[in-house]
């Protein structure tokens, strides 16, 4: 998170992917820096699933970081497991 | 905690507000930034095909070590590389 | 909070007349808030949050409150004036008459800016907390704030300072600011003003200069939009400028005195954060130039050959003229011992302002040095004077202008006629008096495009 409000300084456009037990401390991490950085929660746990397991985590989280990373189309509805902050 | 009163016109959100995101990451440069977990480079490697799939130029990234900042050069060549970075993954 | 019906007072145990009247207080059975003391009498008033919204400045205060409202009050000890007050005769038997009271700690300068800043109510900006990790300065950086260096963060505390150096009320709104045409209220001003590092004596100019650069002709917006390098120049005349320590003299167009520094980039700072002028937003600049940070100095009237810049242009005393400047080019001559020569020489100077072949085009300022000023002086020229020899001067021979001459495609149109143009419209010129008393320097800050479609430099009145 941290490097992600630094890079976004550095005007790259910025997202972290987290596991859901990360989720508070995201979330209490953002409002302490002043910065909810835009991140995507993927399931727990990672460490002791298959290769296919995990190619299909980021199968399944590949939309959600396209749409943290880029101007969603006016009306588009926006996904539930990607937070952006500052609107 | 400090508190300021807020200089502008008022027109805008107070709060730091991330960057303005382009359109669409075709053409753009993604890099992906693995913080150096076990097994997170699996979803990376996949995640990486999928986005040169959306018509972005993918690098390649790692941190020394997930339990501190990546450090200054790193992120310093991120930022003259790439317009998008992807940081993964922490669990 | 609502006030008991009856008899109230604020003390401090510190005061003398506070424990003399301790008596007389519990007999009438006042309901007591006490300043230093929570355990004295019931009420507690250590925040000071009771005293500063009543107004408090001296302890004892009594006051007496009929439906939640004071309808009598009374300060210090007189056993005339509390009989009177609570209709209750022959108080405090073995007292003094009279005793005066001390000062209530709701009035002491260390803390009344803060009571002020947390209760007083008069501030209208958005309150802005930053977070726990945040790093105060870095934080008013990410919020886009700032212009590349450090501000001073506005807390409430500040800006309440601030606002005591001028009489103009917090919510008047001095101007409508480009390019986002908000409307600017001396708060704003005094919150940008604790930003760019201002002392509160130092908010009258910058108001002025708000005003002056928002006023029509000026054409901020056009300004900022512009490729052009220019920005706002700051010229402030009058005692003010000496009274609130801007340099007119020594490096007076350089960098190491706050109050020059500070007030143009105030002004700058209010284009920014409230009018939204931002560079690579609206703010198009293709170069700029150093002084879009802050470009503003005290015309030397002392021992000036003009008469002062804002006095001739119609507002005598305190005053402050902007003018859409771009950089300092330097003017050396250092051989001119009669006024003539050396107005050949400004002339020659002024000629190649944007560039040789352009006439009537832009404006500019030269700032005379106080050696060259003295060759002016002992001429007996005053501004008239050297504007007028100055305009003989540079008519140009429109031969020497037209596209090609010279070998330089940049010039006038064909066909621009065979006679002489002058180099600079009428009022195009403005002519200052600044420097240290050694050097035979003088400066051009070459100008925006000058008429309708640029900017006019103007004047208005500090409101001290």
């Amino acid at each position: 998170m941290h490097d992600i409000a630094d890079l976004e300084r550095r005007g790259v456009v910025g997202v972290f992917l987290a596991s859901e037990v990360f989720a508070e401390a995201a979330r209490a991490q953002g409002a302490a820096l002043g910065f909810p950085a835009p991140h995507v929660l993927v399931p727990h746990p990672v460490q002791d699933r298959t290769d296919a397991e995990l190619r299909e985590v980021a199968e399944r989280v590949h939309p959600a970081v396209v749409a943290a990373v880029t101007a969603a189309p006016p009306g588009a509805a926006g996904d539930d497991r990607t937070r952006r902050s500052g609107g | 905690m400090t508190t300021v009163l807020d200089p502008t016109g008022e027109r805008r959100p107070a709060e730091r507000a991330p960057l303005p995101r382009p359109a669409s990451l075709r053409g753009r440069t993604v890099g992906l930034l693995d913080i150096g977990k076990a097994r997170g480079d699996v979803v990376l490697d996949r995640l990486a095909e999928l986005l040169a799939a959306d018509g972005a130029t993918v690098r390649r990234y790692r941190k020394p070590t997930f339990a501190r900042v990546a450090p200054l050069d790193l992120r310093q060549r991120i930022t003259e590389q790439c317009e998008v970075v992807v940081e993964a993954l922490a669990d | 909070m609502q006030l008991p019906d009856g008899l109230v007072a604020v003390v401090k145990r510190d005061c003398p007349t506070c424990l003399l009247v301790e008596p007389v207080l519990r007999e009438l059975g006042a309901a007591v808030w006490c300043q230093d003391d929570p355990d004295w009498f019931d009420g507690d008033d250590t925040s000071l949050e009771l005293s500063h919204r009543l107004g408090v400045e001296t302890v004892p205060t009594l006051l007496r409150v009929d439906g939640g409202r004071e309808t009598a009050r009374t300060v210090g000890w007189s056993r005339e004036q509390w009989a009177e007050l609570t209709g209750v005769p022959g108080l405090g038997e073995g007292l003094p008459d009279h005793r005066p009271g001390c000062g209530s700690l709701s009035v002491d300068p260390s803390r009344a800016d803060a009571l002020e800043a947390r209760h007083g109510g008069r501030l209208a900006s958005r309150r802005v907390q930053l977070a726990d990790l945040e790093d105060e300065h870095e934080a008013l950086f990410d919020r886009g704030w700032t212009d590349g260096l450090p501000v001073v963060p506005p807390t409430p505390e500040r800006v309440v300072r601030m606002l005591r150096g001028t009489t103009c009320d917090p919510g008047e709104v001095v101007a409508v600011v480009p390019p986002d045409l908000v409307p600017c209220t001396v708060e704003k001003v005094a919150v940008n003003a604790v930003m760019a590092g201002c002392r509160p004596e130092h908010l009258p100019v910058v108001l002025a200069a708000v005003e002056a650069a928002c006023a029509e002709e000026f054409a901020l917006h056009g300004l900022l939009a512009t490729t052009y390098f220019s920005g706002p120049v700051v010229v402030v005349n009058g005692p003010v400028a000496a009274r609130v320590g801007m340099n007119s003299g020594v490096n007076a167009l350089g960098q190491g005195n706050r109050a020059n520094a500070t007030i143009g980039r105030a002004l700058q700072l209010v284009v920014r954060n409230v009018g939204g002028g931002r560079p690579g937003e609206v703010d198009r600049a293709t170069l700029g130039n150093p002084g879009k940070l802050t470009f503003c100095f005290a015309e030397r009237e002392e021992g000036s050959p003009f008469a002062p810049l804002a006095a001739d242009r119609g507002v005598p005393g305190d005053a402050v003229t902007v003018f859409a400047g771009a950089g300092v080019q330097p003017v050396v001559d250092q051989l001119s011992r009669d006024a003539e020569s050396l107005a050949r020489t400004f002339a020659a100077c002024l000629r190649v302002n944007a560039h040789p072949k352009l006439p009537l085009a832009f404006d500019a300022m030269l700032v005379v040095s106080p050696e060259h000023g003295r060759v002016l002086r002992e001429a007996g020229w005053d501004r008239t004077r050297l504007l007028a020899e100055l305009d003989g001067l540079l008519r140009l021979p429109a031969g020497e202008l037209v596209r090609g001459a010279g070998g330089m495609a940049e010039g006038l149109p064909p066909g621009a006629g065979d006679g002489d143009v002058p180099k600079f419209r009428p009022g195009g010129l403005l002519v200052a008096h600044a420097g240290g008393d050694a050097g035979l320097f003088s400066a051009i800050v070459g100008g925006w495009v000058a008429g309708e479609t640029g900017s006019a430099p103007v004047t208005r009145e500090v409101r001290v």
